[in-house]
């Protein structure tokens, strides 16, 4: 009993839990920052580590010793509150994704229908960036508020669709079991494809990725709705977007292609394997999003909406209707 | 010019310091939703230019004329030179003047990259801007060839230029240019082609050639209008009336205009220097010039890359101007950008803005407008300093 809820601890606080998130995030801060350079033709960080692996902890350092400045203006508290949030509602998100399963066959934490959790989840940081950059009383900040709750309403009702179809066909609505169904089944992740692919435009527009950063658009209103975030808070906002991004790939790969289970690798603890394959499809997601990011310019927040709606709504629902067709059909 | 308004409309201030401007203006919108209604431009740049240059030579101007701006510096020398030449009522020798043109061209090829690579970044597409700056460094290391000097190339000089181009400088230009010219197929196939970028700037920042022509708008910002205007055709300058070449219009009128403009321009560009290359006549380089300029008065025009670049130059027989007037291009075009910018969306503002390619170091002069008296007038540095002292209550 002792050593069961040890084992728990280790889980939640070292691995896959806490610590690890966000190992994961910064280590993907830094594959995005390097893969995007390349595209680029440059060479991103250097200097911190080899071939500057070390540099998103030294920036988040950078930022935890810098000043930290509450506009005279503000409202203090939601001001305050913004990071924290924003960092636990990630993390708790995450704790859902199953990475690798130590104890129990699932994520760290689950339960039937943890899915609509952590679209709730996702749904709620966009709720919390909004309510950050409308505490902070700059106009830049307002502005980028506004557009991000204007692009909510684009990418909220196809991405959840799309990330509830799986679960369709899984016939469950926790996602370590969809991992389990998917993973074990190769015509099923083929057929989600098309769902997979819309979910990723949509993340793109969560995460504020290009074409989708509208509301931290530089050259429009300066940094948007973190204009006036610096020091500590900033630093704690930056984490909790890299454990997003993270979560983003992590989240996919566990609905669509199967997370952590795959074939399982000969020599090796069933546990080992596990982890390779979980790693191996996230970062497949995380090269795919920076790639988007070269690709595009930055849309317009209206054409954004636009987009969303004409094409992204419509194709996810096409994928329920094929979902359904190959249930009927007996196919899947 | 600060009253706030109570309703739907607020104030977003660009500027004097803002990610989208890499040099300082204030551009003041008001703001309906997320639509501009009204906009004040408010210029901050003084550096008294043209004061300073009637306190030095005819010899030094050049190079204090070379410092108005740092892009398009080659055209200010070229044009303060062929003013002071045709104050002597010489002209450069031949060889001079293609050479002249040779880097003029090279400049304007330099300049049009830099702001297609600048337009891309406000569009949010920052992998174009690094790709096409790359690019951009074949021809600047074409200038340092020619010149030794990346920015201020300080080759254009009272009576021709100061360094000659040899046989095999012109074939590494030649292969240079092959080189660019194919890069630019690619960045013309991606405005052309590239969906997001598209719906970024189709219809965006439209100007009638009638509000272009009323608001005396130069430069690319004339001709993406339609209006077929360059100093190079209409009043040929040193030997562009010898080299054939075509003006770029394009007639929609928004900012796609003003990139397939400049794109056609680098073409056209690239096309002149290989004539210029294969027709450079031999001879001198340079002739000799007095020191002391009888006294006359002339204006001196020059198609810059943005646009038309206007000296007027008096001399009194000393060997110090009288009076240097410049008149950029970025001036000329700061009343249309503000008629493109009525109407448009709070995220088209840097590219609307970034269009006309501003160059505002070279922007500010003396004029002053007062609005609620309705009168303008111009100010000497001598009477500007009298009113700040009796400001300050010291006089």
């Amino acid at each position: 009993m002792v050593w069961e809820s040890l084992i728990g601890l280790i889980e939640l606080l070292i691995f896959p839990g806490v610590f690890f998130i966000f190992w994961l995030a910064l280590t993907y801060e830094w594959i995005d920052r390097k893969f995007y350079a390349k595209l680029q033709n440059r060479y991103g960080p250097l200097h911190v580590g080899a071939k500057g692996f070390w540099q998103p902890l030294a920036d988040f350092i950078k930022l935890m010793v810098k000043e930290d400045i509450i506009p005279a203006a503000s409202d203090r508290l939601l001001f305050t509150l913004t990071p924290i949030f924003l960092l636990t509602l990630s993390l708790t998100a995450f704790f859902f994704v199953p990475i690798v399963p130590l104890l129990r066959d699932v994520a760290l934490a689950s339960f039937e229908g943890d899915l609509i959790l952590v679209i709730f989840l996702l749904t709620m940081i966009a709720v919390v960036k909004f309510l950050g950059a409308w505490g902070s009383t700059n106009i830049f900040g307002a502005v980028g508020g506004v557009r991000l709750a204007f692009q909510l309403l684009g990418y909220e009702i196809p991405l959840a669709i799309c990330l509830v179809s799986p679960a369709i066909v899984a016939g469950s609505l926790s996602i370590s079991i969809i991992a389990q169904y998917v993973g074990s089944n190769i015509i099923v992740a083929i057929a989600l494809l098309p769902a997979l692919a819309v979910s990723i435009v949509c993340f793109q527009a969560e995460l504020e990725r290009i074409p989708f950063d509208i509301p931290e658009a530089e050259q429009e209103i300066v940094a948007g709705w973190l204009t006036e975030f610096s020091g500590r808070r900033l630093a704690l906002i930056r984490l909790s977007i890299d454990v997003e991004l993270a979560l983003a790939s992590a989240l996919l790969a566990a609905l669509f292609l199967g997370g952590p289970y795959g074939p399982i690798i000969p020599f090796l603890p069933v546990q080992v394997s596990y982890f390779i394959w979980f790693i191996i499809k996230a970062t497949i997601i995380l090269l795919i999003f920076s790639n988007i990011r070269t690709l595009f310019a930055r849309l317009r927040i209206d054409q954004m909406v636009h987009f969303s709606w004409k094409n992204l709504t419509i194709i996810s629902l096409l994928e329920i209707v094929l979902i359904q067709a190959l249930l009927a059909g007996g196919v899947i | 010019m600060s009253e706030k308004e109570v309703g739907t409309a607020f104030e977003v201030p660009i500027g004097p310091q803002h990610p989208a401007l890499k040099e300082p203006i204030l551009l003041l919108f008001k703001v309906d939703g997320d639509i501009v209604v009204d906009v004040w431009p408010r210029i901050h740049t003084h550096r008294g230019i043209e004061k300073a240059t009637e306190s030095r030579n005819y010899i030094q101007n050049i190079y204090l004329c070379e410092r108005v701006c740092g892009i398009c510096s080659f055209i200010h020398t070229l044009v303060y030179t062929q003013g002071v030449e045709k104050l002597l009522d010489i002209e450069a020798p031949p060889r001079a003047q293609y050479i002249r043109v040779i880097v003029s061209e090279l400049e304007r090829i330099h300049s049009h990259t830099l702001w297609l690579g600048v337009a891309a970044h406000e569009l949010g597409f920052d992998t174009l801007f690094y790709y096409v700056w790359r690019d951009r460094e074949v021809v600047m290391d074409l200038l340092e060839l020619i010149s030794g000097n990346r920015v201020n190339y300080a080759i254009s000089t009272i009576g021709g230029v100061r360094r000659d181009i040899s046989p095999e400088v012109a074939d590494k230009i030649r292969k240079g240019l092959d080189i660019l010219e194919k890069r630019m197929d690619v960045y013309k196939g991606v405005v052309e082609k590239e969906p997001t970028l598209r719906e970024r700037v189709v219809g965006v920042g439209k100007l009638s050639p009638q509000d272009a022509i009323a608001l005396c708008a130069v430069g690319p910002t004339l001709r993406m209008t339609g209006v077929k205007r360059d100093v190079r055709a209409d009043d040929p300058y040193q030997a562009y009336d010898e080299i054939p070449f075509n003006v770029i219009t394009y007639p929609t009128g928004d900012v796609l205009s003003q990139i397939i403009v400049r794109v056609g321009e680098v073409y056209e560009s690239i096309n002149i220097i290989r004539y210029a290359l294969d027709h450079m006549p031999s001879g001198p380089i340079k002739v000799k010039v007095p020191w002391y300029i009888p006294p006359n008065e002339v204006i001196s025009r020059g198609e810059a890359p943005r646009g038309e670049l206007f000296y007027y130059l008096k001399s009194n027989g000393t060997e110090k101007p009288e009076r240097v007037k410049i008149r950029t291009p970025t001036l000329a075009n700061i009343p249309s950008v503000c008629k493109m910018l009525i109407g448009c969306h709070v995220a088209d503002i840097p590219i609307i803005f970034a269009g006309i390619d501003p160059c505002l170091s070279c922007t500010g002069r003396f004029a002053f407008i007062d609005e609620k008296k309705n009168k303008s007038w111009i100010w000497n540095n001598e009477e500007l300093k009298r009113y700040s002292l009796k400001w300050y209550g010291k006089a």
